[in-house]
């Protein structure tokens, strides 16, 4: 765990401090902003974590904005408690709308793989990964300083059933994610 | 133009919201004909009825309180008590939860709580009686039922508890939406056998699927924060790998999160079934000698348990 903690202070500060580049429209392509999620399942697990956003306007004049993020129980629940840890990996890609304006609503879609360590060989027997995908629509703000705001709600397309799946993969979720444009 | 949909829409969720289930009073259990039998003799079903003044032997002899899940009936636990009466040498006790095996109305009123109430009733009876050896089998429902009551220190005394297919974690996660699309639901249809018809509510009111989800997020917290078991409690879990009402995933967090009172974890039996409560067969449509195989499995385990 504090192994974790210092390999991400340690990512996350070096990225930061690429803040350097200067973020010239004409020059470097694109804006690459990165920061902390917070996401809870509806009626279970906070899985919080860090998020990266990237748009250019080369690419479909900044509508489209790719993302990459990674939340885990270990940072939520699971913190001095008895849930299950378990993590989640995704990329996505999000439609902007009123992309030129401050107040952005998206629609996205996420594809990853979540995992679930359930500690004990007692239950390898029950399946504990997934392949993720879901969707989730919401608001983005990007504030005058080099900050945004992102809020939505959404829904994992696999959820687990009881015959098949992890069993603590639900299907609602909703994130807030607070990013620092880096460049 | 808007408006007029929106008054479409307001009314069709009114409408859902009014209706009222389609009871077969003749056939099904959520109507004014047929009730749990143990409403009737209780004396058939509840030890603390059964035997007015337990002697010595009667007081030693081990009692299991077998209690039934969500929407069940005695009917649940029929066949384990047939085993029981014929090894002859331990007593059963059939709880009817509170609200169940009753009408549709006093099912849709219910709270969890009162799903509860009979069985500390019925443990706080046998104890007045003065039975030594009394321990707790549970199906589905009942499991974060008296985990609860361990849990407030409400029942003390038990020796050893077994859990089959114990939930506090949903298979159907649409479950966790019920607060939002319960009340345009007004209830969910099942489906049960001809069979099964009469030993289980047709009817799911909204309400009752709301204290369901209160009752299982509450156990679900509650092992999270994790607590013990009381000193000379012993439990057991025989869950399903392959469960379609009770996520499997429900042993892994009884597991981490409820310990012997010394620390220890739990005994867990993980069963290859595709059932939910696999030692209730009867009523079942293509019953396979697999299953019959895993009941038996369980009772043996559990007799002998009970006998060590």
């Amino acid at each position: 765990m504090k192994k974790i903690v210092v390999l991400t202070f340690l990512f996350v500060s070096s990225v930061l401090s690429l803040h350097a580049q200067a973020s010239d429209a004409n020059g470097w392509p694109g804006t690459l902003k990165g920061g902390f999620r917070i996401q809870k399942a509806q009626k279970l697990y906070w899985e919080n974590g860090f998020a990266f956003d990237y748009a250019s306007p080369k690419i479909l004049d900044s509508r489209i904005h790719f993302g990459a993020s990674y939340e885990t129980s270990r940072l939520g629940s699971a913190l001095g408690s008895n849930a299950i840890k378990q993590d989640n990996y995704l990329v996505s890609a999000a439609y902007h709308f009123r992309h030129q304006k401050a107040l952005q609503p998206f629609a996205r879609l996420n594809v990853g793989y979540f995992h679930a360590d359930y500690e004990d060989a007692l239950f390898d027997v029950l399946p504990n990964s997934a392949f993720l995908t879901s969707i989730d629509v919401g608001l983005m703000y990007e504030f005058k300083i080099p900050l945004t705001l992102s809020l939505s709600a959404g829904y994992n397309l696999n959820a687990g059933t009881g015959v098949a799946g992890p069993g603590t993969l639900f299907p609602v979720f909703y994130q807030m994610s607070i990013l620092y444009t880096i460049f | 133009m808007n408006t007029k949909y929106l008054f479409l829409s307001l009314l069709l969720v009114l409408t859902a919201c009014t209706q009222s289930p389609d009871i077969n009073n003749v056939t099904m259990l959520d109507g004014d004909q047929i009730f749990d039998p143990s409403l009737y003799h209780p004396e058939r079903y509840l030890v603390s009825a059964a035997i007015a003044n337990p002697n010595t032997v009667q007081k030693n002899t081990p009692v299991v309180i077998a209690v039934h899940g969500y929407s069940a009936t005695t009917f649940e636990w029929d066949e384990f008590r047939t085993f029981a009466d014929a090894k002859g040498d331990i007593l059963v006790s059939q709880v009817l939860l509170g609200g169940h095996g009753r009408t549709y109305a006093e099912f849709k009123k219910s709270t969890w709580e009162d799903w509860q109430e009979p069985i500390l009733t019925e443990y706080n009876a046998l104890r007045a009686k003065g039975y030594t050896n009394i321990n707790f089998a549970g199906s589905s429902t009942a499991c974060p039922l008296v985990m609860d009551l361990i849990k407030k220190g409400k029942v003390v005394g038990l020796k050893h508890l077994f859990f089959v297919d114990p939930i506090v974690v949903s298979s159907d996660k649409m479950l966790t939406l019920i607060g939002l699309v319960g009340p345009m639901m007004g209830y969910i249809e099942t489906t049960n056998t001809p069979a099964e018809e009469g030993h289980w509510y047709h009817f799911r009111p909204q309400e009752t699927l709301n204290q369901m989800m209160k009752l299982i997020d509450l156990s679900r917290k509650e092992l999270q924060a994790g607590f013990k078991l009381p000193v000379g409690t012993q439990l057991k879990i025989y869950k399903s790998i392959k469960d379609p009402s009770a996520d499997p995933v429900s042993a892994v967090l009884i597991y981490k999160g409820l310990t012997n009172s010394d620390g220890s974890k739990i005994a867990v039996e993980m069963i290859d079934s595709e059932l939910h409560v696999m030692t209730r067969l009867s009523g079942r449509d293509n019953v396979t000698q697999h299953d019959r195989d895993n009941q038996m499995h369980i009772f043996d385990d559990l007799y002998g348990i009970l006998k060590e």
